[in-house]
């Protein structure tokens, strides 16, 4: 989420593209020329539109050319069966593709990583053989010499032009729109880390959809200016592997995940394409296909994230940073969501009874657990205790199979862990995995998200968030130079910045030096001491000794032992537990 | 500010090389040529196809110059540009588009023999009144209302009506005996698709024949065992098959073969010229197609043969295939037009083409029948040919003016 | 003036729609169910065509399995396989001097090694980059990197390959493509019987190797956890190495059994990597095992599933049961449901 400067920044430069665009237009003026034009502009749009998901969220689709097919045939089979003009029917694809999102996206956002992306490949394929079945394996669209441009049959081939760029400018004003929203930092923070995003408040599944769809209408309403210009639609053109490859192909290439990106790749590879069947065509059959690998491959290895990403790191390194901003002085508007009402030493989370097994192991057997509001309680174990699964169980990626979990008196269980996260449960996971372009405010905002309703409102309460771990000097550093400790404080400031009642920390402190420690405990501490409850998973004893009120210490699955950090030390089940039976006894016999 | 000044300056560099590709590289001299086009898959999986268009275009165009060129534009000589259409139609029509704007002083031109390239270059070369010929038999490429396309091929409707009856009376001079049913194995493409379709609203009946196995596949076959099972329980009088592709012919054949079913016990009737490429010879071997009848728009036929000779001797190939023949024809046909009109002009030459019925000359010797075409682009009066496999090689055997060898009517 | 004509009222050109669609006709006949020799012969036809299958997705199951790639060259490897073994046979003189039903045989196991010697180069001085330890440091881990490069792979592959190899479909002459074994009514080809046969066989002595060789395990352990392996001293780029060149080796001798029964050209790749795709993700992403039985039911599902529906949706079938399968099990058949988060 960047400045308003440079959103401005951006529409300049989208409004100086089309500019170059038309200049070009008018400057070389060849019927070839423009087609090849209208083709880089229309396949920079579906590149765009394939971005809006697979780059912002990380959810690669190999299956988009499923859009651009249904928006082809919407105009085609909509000009020949019920004579409408693609002046309707373009946008009438925009409502098929988004709707096709829809339907597709239900039962595919089930899956994740390769499964969904493989899951989207079979989509446009198996529309391919339907539409082969029903009979359209060729549709020309009829030429209407009546009314051609009721029809968009225009004799100058520059009428497309302008009207591929009017829908690349639509797509380029969309796409800055969401990156520019919480749309746009939620699929962001989907794409880091899935979990992690759904334990800060963040729908991921409402968002993810949304982006199939915008995603799909646009694309289709690329296919079906596609369809106008071909003028020709056989399903192996419109729903073919080398669609849905082409989109990829530019948005990689170009880089991923940017706006401009899948414009580059547009720009540079489809003239390339075609300079090379037109030089190389005739004279070496075949031999276009290997320069075009041969160049593909070259540049993702020079520029394994994409050009676009390339330049700009180039181009950052050698910028100054900006200076330090200074503290915050804005009054923060509005309470917060939930009156906090400290009734200290009531319970504010107890867990009764909670199991669950996986196959046959028991990850969690029976474990009771009640943390009063403003404690500080520690839970350890050795590794394989079940600790990070009592977390997710808390948060809502695990539902027990036996058992109670009670937050200020309302039941967790059921709860998808941003609805958690929505009742002041806060998280912050073991690895963190930040925006490495982005500032230190932008990272912190996503998790401000779900406690704020507006975005402004949410950038508030991140700056705040930072100063309360005594990170806001770094507030508009990047986010990727920071150092070990800065990153686990400005985790602990995105899981403080909608004001959770609880926080739940998951080894927070692990492989940190002696100095980094004192820094975070003095943060934890300064966290409590306002008024949040901290429920901390630690493995080492150290650390957490000085820190906690009380212990909980889990081994294989069931709590052993719990108390104040003194007892809890010197029990004999957890010297067995955490490094066996020899030295239990070994202790025991000392004590005697 | 660097950076908007940075992407703006980019694009249009990039955008001006991009334009500096486009831009012809060499400029013919006007003077004492002609020029006309052909666009075919050079590259791709259709490659094989725009190789053999090619061999027999080269060869025309040799064969006209070496006769002193187009004698009533004072014997300029006859010039040939090719543009690969690739393996999509956007290609295709990119092709199509970089010829027309690169060689504004085209006369004519030909291809794209696979029909969806076929629609997408007319297309382009209709608004820029290009006459065009092509060797395609979809009938949507004539059914637009365009003026300068013209198909030298029969449309698929017309083919199918004559090849069933054809073959029904082939079978009866042969054996006596007219079959009855008839099974039909094809393919989804175009072509089949619209060769099938009269049949099934009629066609069939009206010859008297059953269809008693209907059977569409989607290319490329897997394996033809279900296919084949269905002949096999129902014992057809005789296999229809469309099969466009040469890798599903061979699948069909050989699993024919494997059910007992070939060497005559059930003959086969196929239709269009992947049935008699080389590759098929090459790859199943002549015993298996032995017999083997086809219908086709165009084949080497009686009064061709020094110019098979010739082609075979030039070019290497085994025998010389519809691709290659209309690859030749074409070019002629556009030389004849230019001898008629005397101009180079593309609009005269089409209204040339337009009035134009051969039946001598190098044009007229190429195919079957007259060389007239009706309102719709479409040829007029041509009789369909037949072609069968006989020792390995496939000679037309019907219409016996002009066969080649007599015609057999496989039994067992 | 023509205009475009085409029936020209809405209702009526549906019912020509109907009317046209190819197989309609056959489908209302179709009624009826199907023999029982019907049933045996698809069912037949789908086990032999679903073996060549099954190697095909070993292959590509070892590649997704040890390295976590998306192959998307797979298919023109198996592409270079069916050439490899078409000069062999041919060129390489193994069908004059094994005969001609034995040389393609021979030929096909022999394009092995020599499509696992190009993937070799084809790993060290490129795909290493843009996977396992060369990528981990880039965003997604290199999957950017690796899907553009495989890309790359496959449109050099395929276009290379019609420059070297022309574009005429070509394919190995052999008699046992057209012969068969009779089992009652039901027929078996035995070209296909023998590259079951194959098939199986190589199939089991990979999973062996994989299983109980120390190289076989070393591959497992680094696609397990690749950290893990490199701190107990695994070479995991290495072991990314064979697993790769394995994976096309093997897809190739597939190629090469194939080769006999079908003809190809340079672009036949394509039309295979749904099939095996299918199969992989159908048998359990990482599960050789599965990858082999994923194979199996595709082949099965395939030829079957003519039986019930018009034979051209013949692959749509099969998309069918690759989504079901993603969407009910996604896990696949064999595969583990857990991935690290």
């Amino acid at each position: 989420m960047t400045s308003s400067l440079a959103v401005k920044r951006q529409l300049w430069a989208i409004f100086g593209f089309g500019v170059t665009v038309l200049i070009l237009m008018a400057l070389l003026h060849s019927d070839y020329f423009e087609l090849v034009l209208t083709q880089v502009l229309l396949w920079a749009m579906m590149s765009l539109a394939w971005n809006i998901l697979c780059g912002y969220s990380g959810y690669f689709s190999f299956g988009h050319a499923a859009f651009w097919g249904l928006g082809a045939y919407t105009v085609a089979l909509g000009l020949i069966h019920l004579n409408l003009s693609p002046w309707l029917t373009i946008p009438a694809g925009a409502v098929v593709g988004g709707l096709a999102g829809a339907l597709i996206g239900f039962p595919t956002f089930r899956l994740r990583g390769h499964y969904f992306a493989l899951a989207m490949l079979a989509y446009p394929l198996a529309t391919l053989y339907v539409f082969q079945w029903l009979g359209y394996q060729e549709i020309p669209l009829p030429m209407k010499r009546e009314a051609p441009i009721l029809y968009m049959q225009f004799a100058d081939q520059r009428a497309y032009v302008v009207l591929a760029l009017g829908l690349l400018v639509i797509t380029l004003l969309i796409s800055l729109r969401v990156e520019n929203s919480r749309f746009g930092m939620s699929l962001f923070a989907i794409k880091q880390n899935e979990p992690a995003a759904e334990a800060a408040g963040i729908d991921t599944w409402r968002w993810k959809m949304l982006a199939l769809m915008l995603s799909g209408a646009l694309a289709a309403m690329a296919g079906g200016l596609y369809a106008v210009v071909l003028l020709v639609v056989t399903p192996e053109a419109v729903f073919g592997m080398l669609v849905s490859a082409q989109a990829l192909i530019l948005a990689l290439f170009g880089g991923v995940g940017s706006l401009w990106g899948p414009v580059i790749g547009a720009v540079v590879l489809v003239p390339l394409a075609e300079g090379l069947n037109a030089k190389l065509g005739d004279v070496l059959p075949g031999i276009q296909g290997v320069v075009y690998g041969i160049a593909i491959i070259a540049i993702i290895l020079l520029a394994p994230e994409g050009v676009y990403w390339r330049i700009r790191d180039r181009l950052a390194r050698r910028l100054r940073e900006p200076a330090p901003r200074a503290t915050i002085g804005v009054a923060l508007p509005a309470a917060p969501r939930q009156s906090r009402l400290p009734t200290a030493g009531k319970d504010l989370l107890v867990l009764r009874d909670v199991s669950i097994s996986f196959g046959g192991l028991r990850a969690l057997d029976g474990v009771e657990l009640r943390v009063p509001e403003g404690g500080l309680y520690g839970i350890i174990g050795p590794n394989g205790a079940g600790k990070t699964t009592l977390f997710n169980v808390i948060n809502g990626f695990l539902a027990p199979e036996r058992g109670t979990i009670s937050f200020a008196g309302e039941s967790l269980v059921g709860l998808r862990p941003n609805q958690v996260c929505h009742k002041g449960i806060g998280r912050t996971f073991q690895v963190v995995r930040a925006f490495p372009r982005m500032t230190v405010l932008e990272n912190v905002t996503v998790g401000a998200f779900v406690g704020a309703a507006d975005d402004t409102t949410a950038r508030h309460m991140a700056a705040k968030a930072l100063d309360r771990v005594g990170l806001g000097a770094r507030a508009d550093a990047l986010a990727g130079g920071l150092t070990n400790r800065e990153l686990r404080l400005m985790e602990l400031a995105r899981a403080l910045a909608p004001q959770p009642r609880l926080l739940l920390l998951d080894e927070t402190l692990a492989g940190l030096g002696h100095d980094d420690l004192d820094g975070i405990l003095g943060a934890i501490r300064q966290v409590r001491a306002e008024g949040v409850t901290v429920l901390i998973i630690e493995h080492t004893m150290q650390a957490m000794v000085q820190l906690v009120d009380h212990f909980d210490v889990l081994d294989h699955g069931r709590l052993i032992v719990s108390g104040t950090p003194e007892t809890v030390v010197r029990d004999s089940e957890v010297i067995e537990a955490y490094l066996g039976k020899k030295w239990a006894e070994q202790v025991a016999v000392a004590a005697k | 500010m660097t950076h908007k000044l940075t992407r703006r300056s980019a694009a249009k560099g990039l955008a001006v090389s991009a334009a500096a590709l486009a831009l012809p590289t060499i400029g013919r001299a006007q003077a004492k040529s002609v020029k006309i086009a052909m666009i075919a898959p050079m590259s791709g999986p259709w490659a094989r196809q725009g190789q053999l268009l090619r061999m027999g275009a080269d060869l025309a165009v040799a064969d006209t110059n070496a006769r002193g060129g187009i004698k009533s534009l004072g014997g300029a000589k006859l010039d040939i540009i090719y543009a690969d259409a690739g393996d999509s139609t956007e290609k295709a029509k990119n092709a199509a588009q970089r010829l027309v704007a690169d060689n504004p002083d085209l006369v004519g031109g030909t291809g794209s023999w696979l029909s969806s390239f076929t629609l997408a270059v007319t297309e382009v070369t209709e608004r820029a009144q290009i006459p065009w010929l092509t060797l395609s038999y979809s009938d949507a490429i004539t059914n637009r209302g365009f003026k300068f396309v013209f198909q030298t091929s029969p449309t698929a409707d017309w083919q199918a009506a004559q090849t069933v009856p054809t073959a029904l009376d082939l079978a009866q001079s042969a054996t006596g005996k007219r079959p009855t049913t008839v099974g039909l194995i094809m393919d989804n493409t175009a072509a089949p698709t619209s060769f099938a379709r009269p049949l099934r609203e009629g066609g069939f009946e009206k010859a008297g024949l059953k269809l008693v196995v209907d059977q569409i596949y989607t290319p490329p076959l897997s394996d033809a065992t279900p296919l084949i099972e269905k002949v096999r329980s129902a014992k057809p009088g005789f296999l229809l098959l469309l099969t466009s592709a040469m890798p599903d012919c061979k699948l069909v054949l050989e699993k024919l073969d494997e059910f007992k079913l070939s060497h005559g016990k059930i003959p086969l009737v196929g239709n269009g010229a992947p049935f008699g490429s080389p590759e098929l010879l090459k790859t199943i071997g002549p015993e298996l197609l032995e017999g083997m009848l086809f219908s086709v728009a165009n084949w080497p036929m009686k009064g061709q043969e020094e110019f098979i000779e010739r082609f075979k001797k030039k070019t290497g190939e085994p025998f010389l295939t519809q691709d290659a023949l209309c690859g030749y024809g074409h070019p002629a046909i556009l030389a004849e037009a230019l001898e008629a009109c005397g101009a180079a002009d593309k609009i005269k030459v089409a209204e040339a083409i337009r009035a134009m019925n051969l039946t001598t000359g190098p044009a007229a010797h190429c195919f079957p029948g007259p060389i007239k075409f009706d309102e719709k682009g479409r040829r007029v009066d041509v009789p369909m040919i037949f072609a069968q496999w006989q020792k390995g090689v496939p000679v037309t055997v019907f219409p016996a003016d002009l066969a080649l060898a007599t015609p057999v009517w496989p039994s067992v | 003036m023509t205009s475009f004509v085409r029936r020209d009222s809405f209702t009526s050109s549906i019912a020509v729609k109907i009317h046209d669609m190819p197989g309609a006709g056959a489908l209302y006949r179709r009624a009826m169910p199907f023999s029982l020799v019907d049933f045996l012969q698809a069912l037949a036809a789908g086990v032999l065509v679903g073996a060549t299958y099954a190697l095909m997705c070993v292959g590509l199951g070892i590649i997704f399995g040890a390295m976590r790639v998306i192959n998307f060259a797979q298919g023109d490897f198996l592409m270079v396989g069916m050439y490899a073994a078409f000069y062999l046979a041919t060129a390489g003189g193994l069908s004059a001097f094994l005969g001609p039903s034995g040389g393609p045989i021979v030929a096909a196991f022999l394009a092995g090694p020599i499509v696992f010697a190009l993937g070799w180069l084809l790993h060290r001085f490129i795909v290493a980059r843009v996977t396992g330890a060369g990528a981990a440091q880039t965003e997604g881990a290199g999957a950017y990197g690796q899907i553009l490069t495989t890309l790359g792979i496959s449109l050099i592959l395929q276009n290379g390959g019609l420059i070297v190899f022309g574009s005429a479909p070509t394919g190995i002459r052999t008699p046992l493509s057209r012969s068969s074994w009779e089992i009652g009514d039901i027929l078996l080809n035995q070209g296909r019987c023998v590259s079951f046969l194959v098939s199986v066989g190589l199939a089991v002595a990979v999973y062996l190797f994989l299983g109980h060789t120390r190289q076989g395990k070393a591959l497992r352990a680094a696609a397990d956890n690749s950290q893990a392996a490199l701190y107990m001293g695994i070479d995991v780029d290495k072991a990314h190495r064979v697993a790769w060149s394995l994976g096309v080796g093997i897809t190739a001798v597939a190629g090469g059994l194939v080769a006999g029964s079908q003809s190809f050209q340079p672009y036949t790749g394509f039309d295979f990597v749904i099939v095996m795709y299918a199969g992989v993700v159908l048998g359990g992403l990482g599960s050789i095992l599965g990858a082999f039985w994923g194979g199996l039911v595709i082949g099965i599902v395939q030829q079957m599933s003519t039986l019930i529906l018009p034979y051209q949706l013949q692959n749509t079938a099969i998309f069918i049961v690759f989504l079901l399968i993603i969407f009910l099990r996604p896990q696949g058949m064999f595969g583990r449901l857990s991935e690290r988060t």
